[in-house]
């Protein structure tokens, strides 16, 4: 407890150990902390186990390099710059990745039971669905469901017949409480006071839910200007354990008020994700090609990043191009 | 809409989609909407028919008034002049489980004619051959709003008897964890608020009969009934089919290439 310590990325990324759980800020292809996945995966860090509502860019990364072992989600993709989710979709085929699936609201439920120190959180969401099929219960079907990991909850999911309003049968999922929350934030005070611009997404249930935390700070201010709106702010910096500033570290996703999503960038990426050769050739250029944040934005350019700065009144870039007119 | 409505001679098969996904919208609906031909239509709606409909995102924007189309639902254009920008706790269970939707617009890869879709995997799920990109928020929504429409390609192999995978509630649904297949409304009780109303295809529009069951509502012109039960799998019913769908009028197609899509994102 207390304020949060500065490192720099490097030590960040060596605090994360083969096999750790993850969960991660952002939605989709916005406030991923993607400059911290990168290092990561120059370190080599492998086994992960990650717990997103969804993923995004971030997840690709590192299922391009063979870092993930566990997925428990429901959706990866690149929005509209890249359909699918070609690494995590190749690794569930091939059985290198063990996925388990929910739906968003019932992962929402099951991040706001572990951010609010409940063991299990009920939801009446994609009731009827597949996702409770008992077959499909991978991890249980893996035997890890036997209590060993902590980690784990015994069932993946419960009903319960409403005893309070006999409102019927309703689901109850398990908690979840990642072991780090790596968290991509607009700007942290020098206390550690936490404020993400526009959508909050899950960011706030996310810092609560895990062990420790990481933020990659896009700026870093004085607490006492956070302090004068303080309902914009998300998190207390007694929840943050480690601080990174580093400026332009969603890139490629988008950060609200700050830069625009690099659709070019992802498109490419996607593109080269749809075979492990095309990864890794392409991993060898902007991951282990580069030895440094400070690099590779030399290797992306200025003019390439000008485009993208987000103009600061509507918050986004309004001269990147981004349709076919 | 007046009886001087002049209809556009020249339009493509995405705009009619989008301009049928609108006409879905009443005014005044609360309407949760997923990435791409969703957005068209509800932007388009709020232009003519519905200014008054009310648009969530499930990344968090609530009542979002973009002046730029946005390209996914986490976009920071959803949120521009909302009344709020939260985040997915409150549109999943502040404006969703709480029961204030009235229509969701989603998408799916495969479908089955009570209105079952898979947006997950090919095959079987423990063994797959292909992963689609899974639930996101398609079943949640699907689950307690009180309409849904679906925006999707016609496809035999997409229109199938059964699924492979229900990722999101149609009409009729197994039960777990016996897995008996009974209606909708069983399984929610009380949660229950309604389900799928309408599927839109680049063929036609289809809806769902008294036993949650698929049929030919309108075909879109330049195609017959006929023509669109051979892109179905499963054994349409087209004898409720009341005709051709409407088409674009001259100032929706306006809207939507001036307004709503000026700069070629989704309409090429």
């Amino acid at each position: 407890m207390g304020k949060p310590q500065k490192i720099s990325l490097k030590e960040a990324a060596n605090l994360i150990q083969d096999g750790d759980f993850l969960a991660f800020s952002g939605f989709t292809i916005w406030r991923r902390p993607m400059a911290l996945i990168y290092e990561m995966v120059r370190q080599g860090k492998k086994d992960l186990h990650l717990f997103e509502v969804n993923g995004g860019t971030h997840t690709e990364v590192l299922a391009g390099a063979g870092a993930i072992k566990m997925w428990e989600s429901c959706w990866v993709g690149h929005e509209l710059y890249g359909k699918l989710g070609e690494g995590v979709a190749r690794g569930q085929v091939e059985g290198t990745i063990l996925v388990e699936d929910y739906s968003h609201g019932q992962m929402v439920a099951r991040l706001l039971a572990g951010a609010y120190g409940l063991p299990f959180f009920p939801t009446a969401l994609s009731m009827g669905t597949d996702i409770l099929n008992p077959k499909f219960d991978m991890l249980g079907k893996a035997g890890l469901r036997d209590g060993s990991n902590p980690k784990i909850p015994l069932k993946k999911y419960d009903t319960i017949k409403d005893p309070m309003y006999d409102m019927g049968e309703i689901l109850l999922m398990p908690a979840a409480n990642p072991d780090w929350a790596l968290v991509y934030a607009s700007q942290v005070g020098d206390e550690g006071t936490v404020r993400v611009f526009s959508q909050t997404y899950v960011d706030p249930e996310v810092i609560k839910a895990a062990d420790k935390v990481i933020v990659l700070a896009e700026e870093i201010v004085p607490d006492s200007y956070l302090r004068q709106e303080p309902e914009k702010n998300i998190a207390t910096g007694y929840a943050i354990d480690y601080v990174v500033e580093i400026p332009w570290g969603a890139h490629p996703t988008g950060s609200q008020f700050f830069y625009d999503v690099d659709a070019d960038f992802i498109r490419q990426f996607y593109a080269a994700s749809k075979s492990k050769e095309g990864f890794d050739k392409w991993a060898q250029e902007w991951i282990f090609g580069v030895s440094s944040h400070e690099e590779y934005l030399e290797k992306l350019g200025v003019n390439r990043l000008n485009k993208l700065k987000a103009n600061s009144v509507v918050g986004y870039s309004t001269t990147v191009r981004r349709g076919t007119r | 809409m007046t009886a001087q409505k002049e209809y556009a001679k020249d339009y493509k098969g995405i705009d009619l989609l989008a301009v049928a996904a609108a006409r879905e919208v009443n005014d005044g609906d609360i309407v949760f909407a997923g990435t791409g031909l969703p957005m068209l239509a509800i932007m388009l709606a709020q232009l003519s028919g519905a200014p008054n409909a009310v648009c969530i995102y499930e990344a968090g924007s609530i009542d979002g008034r973009p002046i730029d189309l946005p390209t996914s639902v986490g976009d920071s254009r959803c949120a521009y002049q909302a009344s709020l920008a939260a985040g997915l706790t409150e549109t999943f269970y502040g404006q969703l489980h709480c029961g204030y939707v009235d229509l969701a617009f989603l998408g799916g890869a495969e479908i089955d004619k009570y209105g079952n879709v898979n947006t997950t995997v090919v095959g079987d799920y423990a063994a797959p051959q292909k992963r689609f990109t899974g639930s996101g928020g398609n079943p949640d929504i699907n689950s307690l709003a009180k309409r849904t429409v679906f925006i999707m390609v016609q496809e035999k192999r997409r229109f199938k008897e059964n699924v492979d995978y229900i990722t999101s509630p149609g009409w009729r649904l197994p039960k777990w964890p016996s897995g008996e297949i009974v209606p909708k409304k069983e399984i929610y009780g009380k949660y229950y608020k309604g389900g799928p109303s309408a599927v839109i295809t680049n063929m036609g529009v289809f809806r769902f009969d008294e036993n949650g069951e698929m049929y030919l509502d309108t075909v879109h012109p330049g195609f017959t009934p006929e023509q669109v039960k051979e892109n179905c799998s499963f054994d349409l019913n087209i004898s409720r089919c009341k005709g051709e769908t409407e088409p674009p009028s001259v100032q929706e197609i306006e809207l939507l290439y001036t307004k709503v899509d000026p700069e070629g994102i989704f309409l090429p």
